[in-house]
């Protein structure tokens, strides 16, 4: 249990994708201007992020492992959580309407998100099982939602200030980032 | 549109007037994430470009045998089989380049320029011009991240393409070859370059009014 | 409701200006920084000259430069430069002092628009900022210059040491005389316990800073510490380090903690445990700042959550 744990707190502070490994920028600075939208693409991120490790690993164990097609992952992956992203759109649209509603805009952004890509082949190469893989995917992306909620709340705060005209946009949004990060590389190091 | 286009003026407008890291604002995760050196920033480029360019003539090539449906998961398709080639090719001869830039290789096949380009440029114009236009898109890249790097790399290690470059005494400010120093760097060379078009189409307009 | 709004401005009661307010603070400071004159020498003095002199410079320049009203009169930039050398190793040498400021004034400071407007505590944004790039020049503690200093290792170092099992609490080179006079290594402001507390309760008692912050802060550290490693650990950990400094000066900082009571408590509970996290399970044996400015970043969703907020409120989205 307490493995699953250290999973968890590592990739929510220490080994967080957005804070510590760059990844997933386009959507941490594209919906982060209003902490509604940033929280739908979290909830959508979390969603397809945890079931793509889980099909990923189960195409990565029985479809390219025994072919020798490691060569493969990363077309064989894309494909994937792009199909994937397709059948979760309609398969919340026909039964789940209310979640559609809440997520439907953001789905289909998903796909080009690259921690969605990063984290299916972080697993691959970490050689974890099946549960193990789907919990990394799961922390991973809460990591990523964590951060891009934090860093909403903060925009909206900084939206009221008085900031010099050529912070607006990606420049202020861009260093306000990297002083978040300052704040995270505290966690450097963490192990229990 | 309506100024007829031509192969260099396709290849300007990726290179300049609509920059992808500069004016576009797009594939900002390689933009922060590999350019903590100036060898890994060209070469982050120069492989973007190479992916570019050949998913942007395949898909111009391939324009009138896909169908309007399924063309995105064709991107997909196309851009990855690119992009593993690439991957390939870096890891049997360029190894340490291939382990300095790690999973940002593979990820080129969700680098939004690659996939933007695709759709609202190779898909609708001949494979000439796509060529044109997937070189000034990649050089355009190639020259903001490889800025960025050299910036990084220099006041951050004290060298340039790993060869020293500062005085002795010169200590390096280590923070700007990490994540934070990316973000910074990045958000202070924008505010850089946009003061210069500021200032750039301001004169054009004083011209124009002469 | 407008007056209520999470925004700018430091968040003002009674009819104190900030000129005011920001003096009280430098007095209230004072103590920590004669102490670690004392402590550390004359190479103190001089860092804390030179970082008043450069943050207020900075502060100059800057509006001059954006032809903004200029407000270094309101002595807010005195106190980042102060609380910014307090956090210095006293052998520093003097362009991380200039170097400090710079990030603490423009980069963290002016470019989110001034006082009240930046979501980090400028002094230990910078800290942190020169921790990472120069850990060997901003880790390097010299031991204090007076008779009878304890030599060696900082005291946190060495209790660091004692969580990991490799001493023993007996054998530590200690006592609770030295931590509370600051008589060992450290940064130069934070060694003197007793000149800090000093000026946190004349802060406290002439409500200038809110009580809820230092004393949840400080609370959650005992308590975790004191499972962790018993009560004497939790005393000493509690006087060590930069935990009383940041607790009573930094992490009340008004633009950067929450702005209700219930927040308040929830941010210092949230500094506590990060603090504990840090210097218990990373490698590093201080973890004040870094926890002080997560919890920074957590500010505005804290406030978020614990703001009341009038029922049918279109919020304005920027």
């Amino acid at each position: 249990m307490s493995e699953y744990l250290v999973v968890f707190i590592g990739y929510l502070l220490m080994n967080n994708y957005v804070m510590g490994q760059t990844l997933g920028l386009c959507p941490f600075m594209g919906v982060s201007k209003r902490y509604d939208t940033a929280k739908g693409m979290g909830m959508a991120v979390i969603f397809v992020i945890t079931l793509a490790s889980f099909v990923t690993w189960l195409v990565n164990e029985y479809l390219l492992l025994p072919f020798g097609l490691e060569y493969m992952q990363t077309i064989a992956f894309i494909l994937v959580i792009a199909v994937l992203v397709q059948i979760v759109e309609m398969a919340l649209k026909k039964m789940l309407p209310v979640l559609y509603q809440a997520l439907g805009v953001y789905l289909p952004l998903i796909t080009t998100n690259c921690v969605v890509l990063g984290v299916t082949l972080d697993n691959a190469s970490a050689e974890m099982n099946l549960l193990m893989s789907t919990f990394c995917g799961f922390a991973a992306s809460v990591g990523f939602t964590f951060a891009l909620l934090l860093f909403a709340c903060i925009r909206e705060k900084l939206a009221l200030s008085k900031m010099p005209k050529w912070m607006d946009g990606f420049p202020g949004a861009l260093i306000a980032a990297g002083l978040m990060a300052i704040a995270f590389k505290g966690f450097s190091g963490l192990s229990f | 549109m309506a100024k007829k286009q031509n192969i260099l003026s396709v290849f300007l407008n990726g290179l300049v007037t609509e920059n992808p890291t500069f004016v576009l604002m797009l594939g900002l995760c390689p933009t922060v994430g590999v350019t903590t050196a100036g060898s890994s920033g060209l070469g982050m480029g120069l492989a973007t470009t190479a992916v570019l360019v050949c998913s942007n003539l395949f898909i111009s090539l391939l324009r009138n045998f896909i169908p309007e449906k399924v063309r995105i998961p064709s991107f997909i398709v196309i851009i990855a089989s690119f992009v593993t080639i690439v991957d390939l090719f870096l890891q049997a001869f360029l190894p340490d380049l291939s382990s300095a830039l790690g999973s940002f290789v593979a990820l080129i096949v969700v680098n939004c320029i690659v996939f933007a380009r695709a759709e609202a440029f190779a898909f609708k114009n001949s494979p000439l011009l796509s060529i044109a236009d997937g070189l000034g898109m990649g050089l355009g890249f190639t020259g903001a991240i490889t800025i960025l790097a050299v910036i990084r790399e220099v006041f951050g290690n004290g060298t340039c393409f790993g060869v020293s470059l500062m005085p002795a005494a010169y200590q390096p400010m280590a923070i700007l070859v990490q994540p934070v120093g990316g973000f910074i760097t990045l958000g202070l060379l924008l505010i850089v370059v946009n003061a210069l078009r500021n200032l750039a189409s301001k004169k054009s307009a004083r011209k124009e009014a002469a | 409701m407008s007056n209520f709004a999470v925004t700018s401005s430091p968040h003002l009661r009674k009819n104190a200006t900030t000129q005011r307010i920001m003096m009280e603070v430098c007095l209230a400071l004072a103590p920590a920084g004669i102490a670690g004159i004392i402590l550390f020498g004359f190479n103190a003095a001089l860092l804390i000259a030179i970082c008043v002199a450069s943050c207020v410079l900075c502060e100059f320049v800057w509006q001059k430069a954006n032809k903004q009203q200029v407000t270094v009169s309101d002595w807010s930039a005195v106190v980042t430069g102060l609380l910014l050398a307090y956090n210095l190793p006293s052998n520093a040498p003097w362009w991380i002092a200039v170097v400090g400021s710079v990030i603490a004034i423009i980069l963290v400071k002016q470019m989110f628009g001034g006082i009240g407007s930046n979501f980090m505590n400028p002094a230990l944004t910078a800290r942190a900022f020169l921790f990472i790039s120069w850990s060997t020049i901003m880790a390097s503690y010299p031991a204090s210059i007076v008779p009878d200093a304890v030599t060696g290792a900082t005291p946190l170092n060495a209790l660091k040491n004692v969580l990991a099992g490799t001493a023993a609490m007996d054998g530590l080179k200690f006592d609770y005389v030295d931590l509370l006079i600051g008589s060992h290594g450290g940064v130069l402001g934070e060694t003197c316990a007793i000149a800090i507390i000093l000026g946190g309760l004349y802060l406290i008692i002439r409500g200038i800073v809110d009580w809820r912050i230092p004393l949840s802060f400080m609370a959650t550290v005992f308590v975790c510490f004191l499972f962790k490693g018993g009560a004497e650990m939790a005393l000493y950990q509690l006087l060590s380090g930069g935990l009383l400094l940041g607790a009573f000066f930094m992490a009340t900082d008004y633009a950067t903690s929450p702005i209700t009571g219930i927040g308040r408590v929830i941010f210092g509970i949230g500094c506590g445990f990060f603090l504990f996290l840090i210097r218990v399970f990373t490698d590093s044996a201080e973890g004040c700042s870094f926890a002080i400015l997560f919890m920074n970043v957590m500010t505005p969703m804290i406030d978020r959550f614990t703001m009341p907020r009038p029922f049918g409120e279109v919020k304005k989205h920027g």
